[in-house]
């Protein structure tokens, strides 16, 4: 029997299998920022150890970053000190940061792919959930926390139960891919399979639907695996993965010739079984809301807010979640989905703050302006992606429409800096948690695309964009 | 080991109600301690006593990776986490730090525990009892390493030579 992409990329790093439980892997590249490393830090100096790898380790700060203005002091002391922190840590044990003044600043999971430190093929860890992200290159890429932070600073390995592969295969063509995205069928995914439908497992996702996406699109998708529970979310790479690659900043000198061993090697080979299979036809996919506390809770943009009974599957535990989800979003059932109003709207995150997202959001508000009611604003993944919008003369377009156009960071998606929702305030958000209080205290968050972002914060409320002109 | 339960009848208990994004700044433990489970339940850190247990549903601590949820957890007196399944990486950060029991518990347990409860866990046995009630669940085993962990006193103190 033949191997899954990811059993030959486990295969390849085990350090010491294990029965049962977990085993020891190594790994290639360490991702570090500034909230879940200090301590880990503190470990190593209490233990007096090293970093093994300091040339595999590279660091940044995006969680608590201020996204205005980057000449003026940071208010938030706390803040201060941990983005201090994380510089004293970086000097003292000689690892490579992209400062907050640096050119290649920025959200951790956006500058690894487009500074070619994410590979094909390679074990990828950092301390933030969302380091799935890498999946999309074919690395097996794990979000972990800080005592394993410590470990991997220490002995560059981790300890890890093997999960299961689970096959999601994307099957048909997306009908209208100016109005519907990858988030789309992400959001789409978990809503079926649920937010713990992946747990202790990769998925690999496959089939048409997956190589017709670009690489951003498909960092959205393995973006939010960990949304469906999932260990990490991986995809074979391809042409357009070799493409994205090339010529970075951190690409390896013989970039061609690893090509030329990816290429042959890093695929689930045609005899491989997974241990789980969900097939999503795209072929109809409407744009999706969320209207819960959990990235399950979501339905079509034409849909009406649910009643907790024909969500539940007469599960009462789901039953009194939602009606809990409910009374936080305060939502009624059978309300329309396009006539929830909103107040504010955030165009950010690791999910979607890449260039083809505010390409996209870009589209539908061009000479338009935001509804008088609602307060929007752009936080782009990266400083280097804030400059190539600016070339294109995307942030003129999003400030004549009364959008704030800010530096690169977390921001909004979870409420460590100053962009928070006030209490009670609902915001179209494209990033990836609705968690109750996720993006401030009694914060209500709707997940949504770039697209679905931009028109609500033109109509001041969801609205289907497929009946838009967005060409 | 004994104490008395908390319980959140839910599934989905995220890393976010247990310690919210803006603490994540906090590096005293006590003070970290005093936020926990704020997003969902103010009156926590009010009602919670040394050596309590919680009891909850299912994918107990999903979301985000912060190692802040099972030491805020910790911290506050809550030895172990009884549910009916866990988010993987919260379940890592209790046994690494050694903050807490994450123990994995079958419908009937769930079901059959109730608020303030007295429980009993024996490990060796792989059993919840439940004092008050006179019943007896069994809990799912740790695999042989996490036993090892946990058995240590966390990641740092395990020592895989000693196999």
């Amino acid at each position: 029997m033949g191997d899954t992409l990811f059993e030959k990329v486990w295969k390849s790093h085990v350090v010491v299998e294990k029965e049962s439980g977990p085993s020891l892997i190594y790994i290639d590249r360490h991702l570090v920022h500034e909230v879940t490393s200090p301590q880990a830090f503190d470990g190593l100096r209490m233990s007096n150890r090293k970093v093994r790898r300091p040339d595999l380790t590279i660091a940044t700060m995006d969680h608590n970053v201020p996204t205005n203005d980057r000449s003026l002091p940071i208010l938030d002391q706390t803040s201060a000190v941990q983005i201090q922190t994380l510089e004293k840590n970086c000097k003292d044990f000689g690892i490579t940061l992209f400062d907050i003044n640096s050119p290649d600043q920025g959200i951790v999971h956006v500058i690894g792919p487009q500074l070619g430190i994410t590979l094909p093929g390679s074990t990828i860890v950092c301390g933030d959930s969302h380091t799935s992200t890498h999946g999309a290159f074919g690395a097996l890429a794990l979000g972990i926390g800080t005592s394993d932070v410590e470990h991997v600073l220490a002995s560059q390995t981790m300890w890890l139960e093997k999960p299961k592969p689970f096959e999601i295969r994307l099957e048909g063509k997306i009908k209208n891919p100016h109005a519907v995205t990858a988030k789309d069928i992400i959001l789409s995914i978990i809503k079926n399979i649920g937010t713990g439908g992946g747990t202790g497992t990769v998925i690999e996702y496959r089939g048409q639907g997956i190589s017709d996406l670009s690489m951003e699109q498909r960092m959205t998708i393995c973006n939010m695996s960990i949304e469906a529970g999932a260990r990490a979310g991986m995809i074979a790479p391809d042409e357009k993965t070799f493409d994205y690659l090339r010529g970075k900043k951190y690409t390896p000198k013989n970039y061609e010739s690893l090509i030329d061993v990816w290429r042959d090697t890093l695929k689930t080979d045609s005899d491989a079984k997974f241990e789980k299979e969900f097939i999503l036809n795209i072929n109809d996919i409407a744009p999706q809301v969320s209207w819960g506390t959990n990235p399950g809770m979501t339905c079509d943009v034409t849909d009406s807010v649910p009643t907790p009974d024909d969500f539940s599957n007469g599960d009462e535990n789901q039953k009194k979640g939602i009606q809990k989800a409910l009374d936080y979003m305060d939502l009624k059932s059978g309300t329309p989905i396009e006539e929830i109003k909103i107040d504010r709207v955030f165009i950010g995150s690791c999910t979607n703050a890449r260039l083809e997202d505010l390409i996209e959001a870009s589209k539908v508000i061009k000479g338009q302006k935001i509804s008088p009611n609602v307060k929007a604003m752009v936080v782009p993944g990266s400083q280097m992606i804030k400059r190539q919008a600016e070339e294109m003369g995307l942030d003129k377009i999003f400030t004549d429409a009364n959008f704030e156009w800010r530096e690169s960071g977390c921001s909004m998606c979870l409420g460590m800096n100053p962009d928070i929702l006030s209490p009670g305030e609902r915001c179209a958000s494209t990033s990836n948690r609705n968690f109750e209080g996720r993006q401030g205290t009694d914060g209500r968050t709707h997940l949504v695309s770039p697209i679905m972002a931009a028109a609500a914060a033109i109509k001041g409320h969801f609205v289907d964009v497929r009946k838009m002109d967005l060409n | 080991m004994k104490g008395n339960i908390i319980k959140y009848a839910r599934d989905n208990i995220d890393t976010d109600v247990i310690i919210p994004g803006q603490y994540l700044k906090v590096h005293d433990y006590a003070e970290l301690a005093t936020h926990a489970m704020e997003g969902l339940d103010p009156d926590f850190h009010s009602k919670v006593n040394d050596g309590d247990f919680i009891l909850s549903g299912k994918n107990f601590g999903c979301g985000s990776s912060r190692e802040h949820a099972p030491i805020a957890l910790s911290h506050s007196g809550i030895k172990a986490v009884l549910a009916l399944s866990f988010a993987r990486i919260f379940y890592r950060n209790a046994v690494d730090g050694a903050f807490l029991l994450p123990i994995e518990i079958d419908q009937d347990a769930y079901d059959g525990i109730s608020e303030g409860d007295e429980i009993e866990i024996d490990i060796s046995q792989n059993e919840v009892k439940n004092n008050t009630k006179n019943q007896i669940y069994k809990m799912k085993p740790f695999s042989e390493i996490i036993g090892k962990i946990i058995e240590a006193g966390g990641l740092f103190k395990y020592k895989p030579d000693s196999d």
